[in-house]
């Protein structure tokens, strides 16, 4: 028994829409991508290879699944035409189905079954049908003459639900959680039923679990936050205080503010979506918002000085390393400087920074490098208040791509950034969580900590180089 | 480059074997069936070891030439690497791609019988 | 610790095998000595691919303006990555050329975005008279 699982790329194109750092075959469906369940049904019925078809591209689904001998099979990779019918895939497909019997599983659709059911005797002895249907189009055909005579017994449950947008997909994640572990086959550490955990989970005392749950890897839960009941957290996600999450999805890579309520949403990045009405909105947090416009004076202002006083340090402590260096990297022509426009902290409003490269590939422009030779013109920027010591790293303005950052809140350009400070990927959606976190939590004193971080990272960093 | 050509009815199955690249694709494009536009072809990738831009940019244009552009050149039985160097450029959405040479020449007998 | 290897050859189409089989035989040697995790004859075919990609273009550009010139490729090894520049005379170009769209008719000029696609990094640069197109993959 073989089976080809046939996906068009007009059936997932909303998912590429609504989440487009994903392949939509790769999208979590509770805590698993959506293409190993296909993959398991396949197993159950007793295919030993298994090749994937899609009339678009694949190879983030290929890098992710790669030859199938995780799940111990064949698992292999081909193209078609988005009109093929049956009959031309298997003949596209020849070689892989030999003379054996073929289930063609067509569509990007769920599929409801239940493991503990024997679907290997029922595929090998069913006559040559559709075994199962549903209008917008996902199938389960059987070609070949069936295996095994036909055995008296219980049928077992099969039925497809298609993921035709937001509703369907928010609905087959709350089924797999719901029924969980017992008709599908989940990973993760479960202490109880209902109760899945990944690896590296940090939750604070005062956290609550309503079952069930499904929580992925590297996720942190803050103090008083309730989880659950129904609720499917993702890997790299970080909630905030007091936050419920319930009966929800929170996508990998997200960060959950302080005091939100998410109910019956599915979050990702930052947008919240209602799988319901389709709506989504951005996530801003009230409460976040509130708290720091509060404070605005009273925090602020000891911010900007503790800043100015370290940014002043640093100006008279690198003053000879960088008059120096400057010299003889202007000489050696190792020292690039231009000017560019970088967004301000105020929204809508631009500052112009000075961008040095220096080329590190030489031993003396790798130790200004080390030193942070190239941040030591923008020190003097912090003294006007015009940057931050650490926050952000300064976003470029670009006319065509506004990249304008959402929300203040979000973003505070800066000399150092908090992303350098934690050891974390210094670019892109693993920064910007961490980048935020710090920016709502930080205060003054806690800066001057990670400023030195900061620092010191960098010169390891660039030094090891 | 070796190009080795058979004829299965209507249909030339020409099998390739070795590199196609900006060296051998001259010798590709003059092949007697792939110049012709109303030769219909199976082109047997098996035993290319390696394709790179200057050999695929080939493979399109011979395959722009053909009167039947959707069927004039049939690929059957790509490696893995030559796959990917389909699927980076998106080239295999022009292409009936088959992974068994006869069912190919099945294929392109069909739809040049259907044509005509 | 890394090792550095230059290879000289003349900017003709005929050369493009021998310039495209060394980097699959250096970077096969790599791959004996420090056996990736992921798939090894990967990393070779696709080093093997970067440079013959690399090479054409520099040829196909050559014939434009100079009868004849020497093409240089400079291997680098590291421990865990390989890294080969290909240093030509030709006029200067752009590696963030977008990639050609075949929905609309256009061939040719996958190339470089054959090469960002299998490579890890690439970075192109203008040194003197000469392009500089590196491009490194890590093992």
């Amino acid at each position: 028994m073989k089976t080809i699982l046939v996906f068009r790329e007009e059936k997932f194109a909303w998912a590429h829409e609504a989440f487009p750092f994903v392949h939509p075959l790769l999208l979590p469906l509770c805590n698993k991508p959506y293409i190993e369940y296909p993959l398991d049904l396949a197993i159950l019925a007793g295919s030993t290879a298994v090749r994937i078809v899609c009339d678009g591209r694949l190879d983030a689904v290929e890098s992710y699944c790669e030859d199938g001998s995780r799940w111990g099979i064949d698992l292999s990779y081909a193209h078609m035409h988005p009109e093929d019918s049956d009959e031309i895939l298997l003949g596209k497909n020849r070689r892989f189905c030999g003379d054996e019997r073929i289930m063609i599983v067509r569509g990007f659709c769920f599929f409801v079954y239940n493991k503990r059911f024997d679907y290997k005797s029922e595929a090998a002895s069913l006559p040559e049908c559709k075994w199962a249907a549903c209008p917008a189009g996902g199938s389960i055909t059987l070609y070949g003459a069936p295996v095994t005579p036909r055995k008296d017994g219980k049928d077992a449950p099969m039925s497809i639900v298609p993921l035709d947008g937001m509703a369907n997909y928010y609905r087959a994640s709350m089924e797999a959680l719901e029924t969980g572990a017992d008709n599908y086959v989940l990973p993760g550490y479960g202490v109880e039923p209902g109760c899945a955990i990944g690896r590296n989970v940090v939750m604070s005392k005062s956290v609550q679990i309503r079952k069930p749950v499904n929580i992925g890897n590297n996720v942190q839960l803050l103090g008083d936050t309730i989880i659950g009941p129904s609720a499917i957290i993702g890997s790299n996600v970080i909630i905030d205080r007091q936050s419920v999450v319930e009966s929800s999805i929170v996508l990998d890579n997200t960060y959950i503010g302080e005091h939100l309520e998410v109910n019956g949403r599915v979050a990702s990045g930052n947008m919240l979506n209602d799988p319901v009405s389709g709506a989504s909105i951005v996530m801003e947090d009230p409460h976040l918002l509130s708290g720091i416009r509060e404070s605005e004076i009273l925090s602020t202002l000891p911010r900007k000085l503790t800043h100015a006083l370290i940014a002043l340090l640093f100006i008279v402590v690198l003053s000879f390393p960088f008059l120096l260096f400057a010299m003889l990297l202007r000489i050696g022509g190792l020292w690039k400087s231009s000017r560019i426009e970088c967004h301000s902290e105020k929204p809508g409003k631009t500052i112009s920074l000075d961008n040095i490269e220096l080329d590190v590939k030489k031993p003396l422009g790798a130790i200004a490098a080390a030193l942070s030779m190239d941040r030591y013109p923008m020190l003097f920027r912090v003294l006007t208040g015009q940057l931050s010591l650490i926050g952000s790293t300064a976003r470029v303005a670009e006319a065509k791509h506004p990249n304008t950052p959402s929300s203040s809140l979000a973003y505070r350009p800066a000399v150092f950034s908090y992303a350098e400070a934690e050891e974390w990927p210094t670019t892109g959606g693993d920064a910007a969580i961490v980048e935020r976190y710090h920016l709502a939590h930080s205060n003054a004193a806690a800066d001057v900590g990670l400023v030195f971080k900061a620092f010191i990272n960098n010169f390891h960093k660039k030094s090891s180089a | 480059m070796n190009i080795t050509e058979t004829s299965n009815g209507g249909v030339a199955v020409v099998a390739l074997e070795g590199r196609l690249d900006m060296l051998s694709a001259p010798e590709f494009r003059n092949n007697r069936s792939i110049i012709d536009p109303e030769k219909t072809v199976v082109l047997d990738l098996e035993k290319l070891d390696f394709l790179d831009t200057s050999g695929l940019g080939a493979i399109v244009g011979a395959s722009r030439q053909k009167q039947n552009l959707a069927c004039g050149i049939v690929l059957s039985c790509m490696n893995d690497k030559v796959r990917r160097v389909f699927e980076i450029t998106k080239v295999q959405t022009l292409f009936h791609i088959f992974d068994d040479t006869a069912a190919a020449i099945d294929f392109a007998t069909n739809r040049q019988s259907a044509s005509t | 610790m890394s090792s550095i290897i230059t290879l000289t050859l003349p900017g003709e189409i005929m050369f493009v095998r021998f310039a495209s089989q060394t980097a699959a035989s250096l970077a096969r040697l790599l791959t004996d000595e420090n056996p990736p995790a992921s798939d090894g004859a990967q990393f070779v075919h696709d080093f093997e691919l970067a440079v013959s990609e690399a090479f054409t273009n520099s040829v196909k550009y050559t014939g434009e303006h100079d009868a004849l010139q020497m093409l240089t490729l400079t291997f680098e090894f590291q421990p865990r990555q390989l890294t080969v520049s290909v240093r030509d005379a030709n006029p200067p170009f752009s590696i963030d050329r977008p990639a050609p769209d075949i929905e609309k008719g256009q061939i040719g000029g996958w190339g470089l975005m054959l090469i960002s696609k299998v490579m890890d990094s690439v970075t192109y640069r203008r040194d003197g008279g000469s392009n500089i197109l590196s491009m490194s993959k890590a093992i």
